[in-house]
């Protein structure tokens, strides 16, 4: 059977699978510190013979599959809210925060609040890790940060944020509600990051990116369909219909 | 079938909520002691297709997994408390907190409210109460007599009646403060309730060493809505709702030419 009508297939559902991950990236666009994720495309030899194919063989059968997405690490713009418990981290680091099942998830969303029990807590209102690994508790106003993540609240030292960076192969996976999860000791002491006070990371997805990566693929599903369709109506057809004619 | 368009409605919906935020922020930006509030998204859960670090071959892991992300949703309307402009109405019943704290508001159903709007008024009985009727806690009476009221940073309410040239006390105002008045509930009127995000209020005289505020007589302090940051933040709602439709349309399209297939 032709070999291309499933490269054509293949491809298409791979077109189609990229537009989620395109509408993530715009639906997010307003999400505090969200990061895009960039699909990447990569070929599958379907038939993986030992004996190796033929150049023309190989290339029929490279099909495209959707492989993966990149984690987009550029910085988002720095938004100035005036809120003192609002803070941004400039550079490539990530607060540690405490989910309730105990395990630890980074964010870089910084619209933190203060709890009932006065601890500093994110927007989900799990607890922010200090740099000793305990939640950071706040007595007082005014909280003040300093831009290697010490908190003072009224005068008196509260405690010292804890800011990590990740190599740049580290295995991030997105959890949901801004929150990152990554293999146990990739996590390092940050030192290249600053936090900054009364800010917050706006979503780094670019709109320009975005919708030109939504045109290419509406049309890149256009021109698989005209290539199904070839196979369809021209070369098929032909094949059953037109060749039992000749005699 | 194809997450995207029910993905970009997530966006969608999330837009025309804080639209709904920023309309409301804006028609009361001429309201006293007005705090804004601001919406919160978060995403929302992934799916994972290829786990990252999941085994390429025996030797080799995958670098980067394939997470579908399902969209966006509004986590919370935060009341930003940064402190708006004093204005100088010269009523000598009119306090602004200048710092942290809230007035105490006794309301009709016997639960105490608190606001930042100082605009208050004697009733007929000389007590001093909200634009609504509601009187300030602790309870202030000014005597009818009264010809001039002096209200200190502390709270400290004295006067100077016809009968007598000498400032005599009449009350002390108290104001309460919050752990986290970010999680304040709005009930309307200028009017928070406590909740169990807030915490309890920890009430004191205005201007202490506990971090309350101090009181300013004849000073009404303006909502902090800053119109030109609302206005910015609805060009980026409007344009955002439109690049989120513009997917529900690309996945329109995208669906058509598979129909087309079957011709």
């Amino acid at each position: 059977m032709d070999s291309g009508f499933y490269a054509a297939c293949t491809g298409l559902i791979a077109r189609t699978e990229s537009l989620e991950t395109i509408a993530n990236n715009l639906a997010n666009s307003s999400t505090t510190a969200f990061r895009a994720r960039h699909n990447v495309f990569s070929s599958v030899l379907a038939s993986a013979h030992t004996s190796g194919l033929s150049v023309l063989n190989q290339d029929a059968n490279d099909y495209g599959v959707l492989g993966g997405q990149r984690l987009d690490e550029t910085q988002g713009a720095l938004q100035p809210t005036s809120n003192p418990l609002d803070m941004a981290i400039e550079g490539s680091g990530y607060f540690a925060v405490q989910l309730k099942s105990g395990a630890t998830a980074y964010t870089r969303a910084g619209n933190f609040t203060v709890s009932r029990d006065r601890q500093l807590v994110t927007a989900g209102g799990d607890p922010v890790l200090g740099e000793n690994g305990a939640p950071i508790t706040i007595v007082g106003q005014p909280v003040s940060v300093s831009a290697d993540g010490t908190i003072s609240a009224n005068g008196a030292i509260a405690g010292k944020l804890k800011v990590v960076e990740f190599a740049p192969n580290a295995q991030l996976q997105n959890s949901g509600t801004s929150y990152y999860t990554a293999p146990a000791g990739s996590a390092k002491t940050a030192t290249n990051s600053n936090v900054r006070q009364g800010m917050l990371e706006s979503s780094n997805v670019n709109p320009v990116t975005s919708v030109v990566e939504l045109i290419t693929a509406q049309r890149d599903v256009e021109s698989m369909r005209r290539v199904l369709t070839m196979f369809n109506s021209e070369i098929d057809k032909t094949a059953a219909q037109d060749l039992p004619h000749v005699s | 079938m194809f997450r995207a368009l029910y993905t970009a409605a997530s966006g969608m919906t999330a837009q025309q909520l804080n639209l709904d935020n920023i309309a409301n922020n804006l028609a009361n930006a001429s309201t006293a002691g007005f705090q804004q509030r601001r919406v919160q998204f978060s995403d929302l859960l992934y799916q994972n297709e290829i786990m990252p670090g999941s085994a390429a071959t025996q030797q080799t892991t995958v670098a980067a997994g394939l997470q579908i992300g399902l969209g966006v949703r509004p986590g919370a309307t935060e009341v930003i408390q940064t402190q708006g402009a004093p204005s100088a109405t010269g009523n000598s019943y009119d306090i602004a907190i200048q710092g942290a704290g809230f007035f105490q508001i006794l309301l009709p159903n016997g639960q105490t409210g608190y606001t930042r709007s100082g605009s208050f008024h004697p009733d007929s009985q000389g007590q001093l109460v909200t634009a609504d009727g509601n009187p300030l806690q602790p309870a202030i009476t000014v005597p009818a007599d009264a010809s001039s009221v002096t209200i200190g940073s502390d709270g400290t309410v004295s006067v100077i009646t016809s009968s007598s040239s000498q400032a005599q006390q009449v009350g002390n105002i108290q104001t309460a403060m919050f752990q986290n008045p970010g999680g304040l509930n709005s009930v309307g009127n200028n009017i928070f309730m406590s909740t169990t995000a807030s915490g309890d209020p920890v009430v004191g005289t205005p201007g202490g060493s506990d971090g309350l505020g101090s009181l300013q007589q004849g000073m009404l302090e303006q909502s902090n809505v800053s119109v030109v940051d609302q206005f910015v933040q609805m060009i980026l709602a409007q344009r955002s709702y439109e690049s989120n439709s513009r997917v529900v349309k690309a996945g329109d399209e995208m669906l058509q030419q598979l129909n087309q297939l079957a011709q």
